[in-house]
């Protein structure tokens, strides 16, 4: 029976390991290629390099803008996280605690606007920008980003809201305050982890956004991460600077990673439950 | 609370009139102007935009692209649902049924993929698929299987599977925590019994389970087709631009090279009305084929 489970236990990890494998390799091979010089990627794809220099970092910081796009891509972020929250709690607030006629329907128009494609509204989109002279400019589309999140955050906001019990509420009135008042003092600092939840989701598809970065940015020194990274890509393929471009791909992903380690359960409850939706 | 009507009236205006404003301006007048461009043959300047009714759409049947991009369309979200499903599943019930001391390892290390950028995948899986410097051809040259190598990205048969794999590299690890959610919520009784009747492990999984997560799995197939009709054109841009020749286009790639480089506005409006219409009814069909009476013990 023991051997039996030691097999069986054994037969189940093999395919475990080889995904891990799978998942991790490309990683590790990713961040030790930014240390090679080209050389040294096109000698053997394997190796370790001779030694660790920071050369590619460097030279994809500042050589390729992938520095001012890394600012560019924090700027975008932060504005656009911090805004779709402006947008949303009081948002989710008077739909979920407050009774008038019409909310159901703006909570579904809400809710269904998640589910049609945003490639439809593209164009118009770009045209509007262009009318207003807003195209090439990071704060059009940090608001841009934080409109796009509005549904999924109140979504959230609003499940977290639920739990808030109805008598605090009640005893504030009593006390006086006002609904502005209990919005903001009361209610806001009870859903702290709902906002955070949102934000991390918010914040992470802000920085790895790229299709409308591309469409709405135009000049080089505008451009965030994922347009900027395409397009050192793309130079890198003219000049084989592999080592750079491998380099520039862990620029993007660090905060990632580091944002993981730090907020790993919140991203993961937020991300399985706004799939449940 | 009480508030006077007109109190409670300036609050809700407070609290709901900003924002729906300015998701009118930059969510619904986009998606409500991309219906009302694709009547239209434009070409971005505003003094040759010229109503030709349902042209555009006469010109998406006769294009011999869009059947193609449709096929790859749906060929993406067969190979990423069942590539999706079949591992998060297999996975799940490994990480669940049989208590892993490192299953916790296992659970980060596939989850990670699930946030990293479209164009950082993209990107690093060109180079995984590179001729020259690529892992892929590298393991095989290793092997000894030196005839299989070829330009995976550049091959009319294999640029479309290639991009399908780091697709659902990406898309395991959400899936299989959710499906894990499922599992976990199910009372262990129900195995005892089983076993005690003498069901197999493999009928365990396919009564007990199966079953009583399918909401899950529902769940889940419905979010990858949306999410893959919608979405997969991101990776197909950044890695292949829809080549080599048209092998790899799909609509949303399509749409793109149409209207912003080569300036037909409102022909590429029509293709994301064409996009909407295939997902919705998608949608539609799938939630009509997953319907099953919700099981309970």
């Amino acid at each position: 029976m023991n051997i039996i489970r030691t097999l069986s236990g054994l037969a189940v990890r093999i395919p475990l390991l080889i995904w891990s494998f799978i998942v991790i390799f490309p990683l590790l091979w990713m961040f030790i290629g930014a240390f090679k010089t080209n050389a040294e990627i096109f000698a053997s794809p394997w190796a370790l390099p001779e030694k660790f220099n920071f050369q590619n970092f460097l030279t994809a910081w500042t050589d390729y803008n992938i520095g001012t796009a890394f600012v560019n891509s924090m700027f975008v972020t932060a504005l656009g996280s911090l805004l779709c929250l402006v947008f949303s709690i009081p948002t989710a607030y008077a739909l979920e605690r407050m009774r008038f006629k019409g909310n159901e329907i703006i909570l579904n128009t809400y809710l269904s606007s998640m589910m049609i494609p945003s490639v439809l509204g593209w164009i118009p989109l770009f045209f509007l920008l262009l009318k207003l002279n807003l195209l090439d400019n990071l704060w059009a589309l940090s608001l841009i980003y934080a409109v796009s999140h509005i549904p999924f955050t109140i979504f959230i906001l609003i499940s977290f809201m639920g739990n808030v019990p109805k008598e605090l509420e009640e005893a504030a009135t009593i006390d006086g305050m006002g609904p502005y008042g209990i919005l903001f003092k009361i209610v806001t600092p009870l859903v702290k982890s709902g906002i955070i939840t949102a934000t991390i989701l918010n914040a992470i598809s802000f920085w790895n956004e790229y299709f409308l970065a591309l469409i709405l940015l135009q000049q080089e020194s505008k451009n965030t991460l994922g347009v900027a990274m395409d397009l050192l890509k793309t130079n890198a393929k003219y000049e084989s600077a592999w080592g750079v471009l491998f380099a520039g791909l862990c620029i993007a992903v660090i905060p990632v990673i580091i944002f993981y380690s730090v907020f790993q359960r919140h991203i993961v409850k937020g991300m399985t439950e706004g799939a449940i939706k | 609370m009480v508030l006077s009507k007109k109190q409670k009236y300036v609050f809700l205006t407070f609290c709901l009139l900003p924002t729906f404003i300015v998701f009118c301006i930059f969510t619904v007048y986009p998606m409500i102007g991309g219906l009302y461009y694709s009547f239209f043959d434009w070409s971005g300047t505003s003094s040759v935009k010229e109503f030709i009714g349902l042209g555009n759409y006469q010109k998406l049947l006769s294009d011999s692209v869009i059947p193609k991009a449709i096929v790859n369309d749906y060929i993406f979200v067969f190979v990423k649902v069942f590539g999706i499903m079949i591992l998060a599943l297999f996975f799940a019930v490994a990480l669940t049924q049989l208590r892993l001391k490192e299953a916790p390892f296992y659970r980060i290390v596939f989850f990670f993929p699930n946030i990293m950028s479209v164009v950082v995948i993209g990107i690093l899986w060109q180079f995984i698929y590179d001729p020259n410097i690529g892992i892929v051809n590298g393991i095989l040259r290793t092997m000894g299987l030196e005839e299989w190598t070829r330009p995976w990205l550049g091959d009319m048969t294999w640029a479309l599977p290639s991009i399908a794999v780091p697709a659902i590299w990406a898309g395991i690890g959400l899936f299989m925590l959710l499906l894990m959610g499922g599992i976990t919520d199910i009372p262990k009784n129900l195995y005892e019994a089983a076993e005690i009747d003498g069901a197999s492990e493999w009928q365990q999984f396919w009564r007990i389970t199966v079953p009583l997560i399918w909401p899950q799995i529902k769940t889940s197939i419905i979010y990858i087709v949306i999410t893959s009709l919608n979405g997969s054109f991101v990776l197909v841009q950044v890695m292949t631009a829809g080549g080599p020749g048209i092998a790899t286009e799909v609509l949303g790639s399509y749409l793109y090279q149409k209207a912003f480089e080569d300036f037909k506005f409102g022909y590429g409006a029509a293709i994301g009305v064409l996009i909407l219409v295939a997902s919705l009814l998608t949608v539609i069909v799938l939630q009509f084929l997953l319907k099953k009476e919700k099981v309970e013990y």
